[in-house]
């Protein structure tokens, strides 16, 4: 038995196909909308050639590599700037700063300091993705529950158990909920950091397939970015909904 | 009569705010035998809760000290039990390990704790729900969880900051009843601090009535009814003169403390 949710997918996306589907019939323009048969066509193409193989490897090795890295200096930095008043005295209008800043309009600047192989990528990657893991931990750690801390205060507790007690396991989901919103942000750091220039990656099929008006092998790629963003915020959602349940206890859905 | 199991010598506690100092609490003397249950009543703003806070050690006072068998209380430790208004209960934690967090916290051995932890959910009527989380139960339940963890932490003091304020009203009735009940089978010293009269006079030996802020100790009321006590005493003839008579004796607080309370919102307002 197939679950209401699963079932409400494959409609959707069924319906969607097949509108598809009949625009591209209609409009018979191949540089605009390819049909779904095309694209699928290509992918297999691709796969045998083996360039979709390395494009989908180097791109994993710069979002690996910058979401990794976002991930221990985000999560790292949070909780230093949690510990010391004056660390974050000093760091905290940089954050703000950098936060704001749309820091893809870096992407030039760290290919020509970096050149164009793995490492600029990944420090753009990083950059994208390190904010929203750096601000969530910081003010989940900052925001503990008042009542919790009285409670554990009133049993003794020392600055250290306080801490491993009641201000980490309270950041989590703060930390999880982070990971979720810089999960998608890295993912477009990968893609625009190769639309600058590189010799393979994902984004860079799309570039490749642009300039040479094959519509399908960009199709092909932009459906895998999609099927990478969904599967891992779906995870990440996962993980908050097993780690916190309490947070969803009273959420209507509509 | 015996070395009291909990007394204060002059406590005084005053707070700066905004520059300003704020007298809290003025020479307090208060005694209290082991094994009894008193109440402290009195209009808002009295310094009840900062009260208890100074005995359990989670604030220092301005001077005078707070005694536990004769000894300082410098700072929380294993011999008192503090159990807040809001439960305060770990989300994260499941019921069992919510109770055990004192002597965990304390470094005692954590099997026996967890022993020691059911047979104290079992007390307060929660046997069974040792794997539920607070999410999962209700005020009451969440409550009786919150009592059953001052009780493993194995301090022979309680202190009790209106533990059932948050309750609707008949769950708090029963949590009255509960609360003797436990209070008789496990011996407990408890200071009990409340809004409601007619629970200090339900629940205590004897009902201390504070004054306004800077809270002092107006008058000390003994409680002879028979126990143990059920709710019906509660519709008994003598239980309603120790209620009128602590009634007028907070009476002329509560207004005060209203008064003063308008003066200061007017003030602040015209600022």
């Amino acid at each position: 038995m197939i679950s209401p949710e699963v079932r409400r997918w494959i409609v959707s996306f069924g319906v969607a196909a097949i509108l598809w589907e009949a625009v591209a019939w209609y409009l018979d323009n191949k540089l605009f909308l390819v049909r779904l048969g095309a694209i699928g066509e290509r992918f297999v193409e691709l796969i045998q050639s083996g360039e979709l193989i390395s494009d989908i490897q180097v791109s994993f090795i710069e979002f690996a590599g910058g979401f990794g890295l976002a991930i221990i200096i985000g999560i790292g930095f949070g909780v230093l700037m949690a510990a010391s008043r004056r660390v974050r005295d000093l760091f905290d209008p940089w954050v703000s700063m950098l936060y704001a800043t749309p820091t893809i309009a870096l992407g030039p600047l760290f290919m020509l300091a970096f050149g164009i192989g793995y490492t600029s990528k990944i420090a753009l990657v990083f950059l994208t993705a390190v904010f929203p893991i750096l601000i969530n931990t910081l003010a989940g750690l900052k925001t503990t529950d008042r009542n919790l801390l009285e409670v554990v205060r009133s049993f003794g507790a020392t600055p250290r158990q306080i801490y491993f007690k009641v201000r980490i396991p309270g950041a989590l989901p703060f930390i999880i909920a982070g990971l979720r919103v810089s999960v998608a942000r890295a993912l477009v750091g990968v893609v625009v950091a190769e639309l600058f220039g590189a010799r393979a990656g994902l984004g860079f099929l799309i570039f490749r397939s642009a300039q040479s008006f094959d519509t399908a092998g960009l199709f092909v790629a932009v459906f895998i970015l999609a099927i990478c963003g969904v599967v891992c915020v779906e995870l990440l959602k996962w993980i908050e909904i097993r780690l916190a349940p309490w947070r969803f206890n009273n959420i209507e859905e509509d | 009569m015996n070395a009291p199991k909990l007394s204060t010598r002059d406590l005084c506690k005053s707070f700066q705010k905004d520059g300003v100092s704020i007298e809290v609490l003025r020479g307090l003397n208060i005694n209290v035998a082991k094994g009894e249950f008193v109440s402290i009543v009195g209009a808002s703003g009295c310094g009840k809760t900062t009260f208890l806070r100074l005995v359990n050690g989670l604030i220092r006072s301005s001077s005078g000290s707070a005694m536990i068998d004769g000894r300082e209380v410098t700072a929380p430790g294993s011999d008192i039990a503090f159990v807040f208004q809001q439960d305060g209960l770990l989300p994260w934690r499941n019921v069992i390990d919510n109770t055990i967090i004192g002597p965990e916290i304390q470094g005692r051995n954590l099997g026996e704790a967890r022993d020691l932890a059911s047979s104290f959910l079992n007390l307060v009527g929660l046997r069974g729900f040792e794997k539920h989380y607070p999410h999962e139960l209700s005020g009451g339940m969440r409550q009786r969880v919150n009592m059953a963890r001052a009780l493993t932490a194995g301090a022979e003091v309680l202190l009790m900051d209106e533990p059932f304020a948050a309750l609707d009203a008949q769950t708090r009735e029963i949590m009255q009843t509960e609360l003797t009940r436990i209070w008789s089978e496990t011996g407990k010293t408890v200071l009990f601090v409340t809004h409601q009269i007619d629970e200090a006079v339900f629940l205590s030996d004897r009902v201390l009535v504070f004054t306004v802020r800077p809270g002092r100790l107006k008058e000390e009321v003994f409680v002879k009814l028979p126990r143990p006590r059920e709710l019906a005493l509660k519709r008994s003839p003598e239980f309603g003169l120790y209620v009128d008579r602590i009634w007028r004796l907070i009476e002329e607080e509560v207004r005060e403390s209203i008064r003063r309370e308008t003066e200061e919102a007017l003030l602040a307002a015209r600022r």
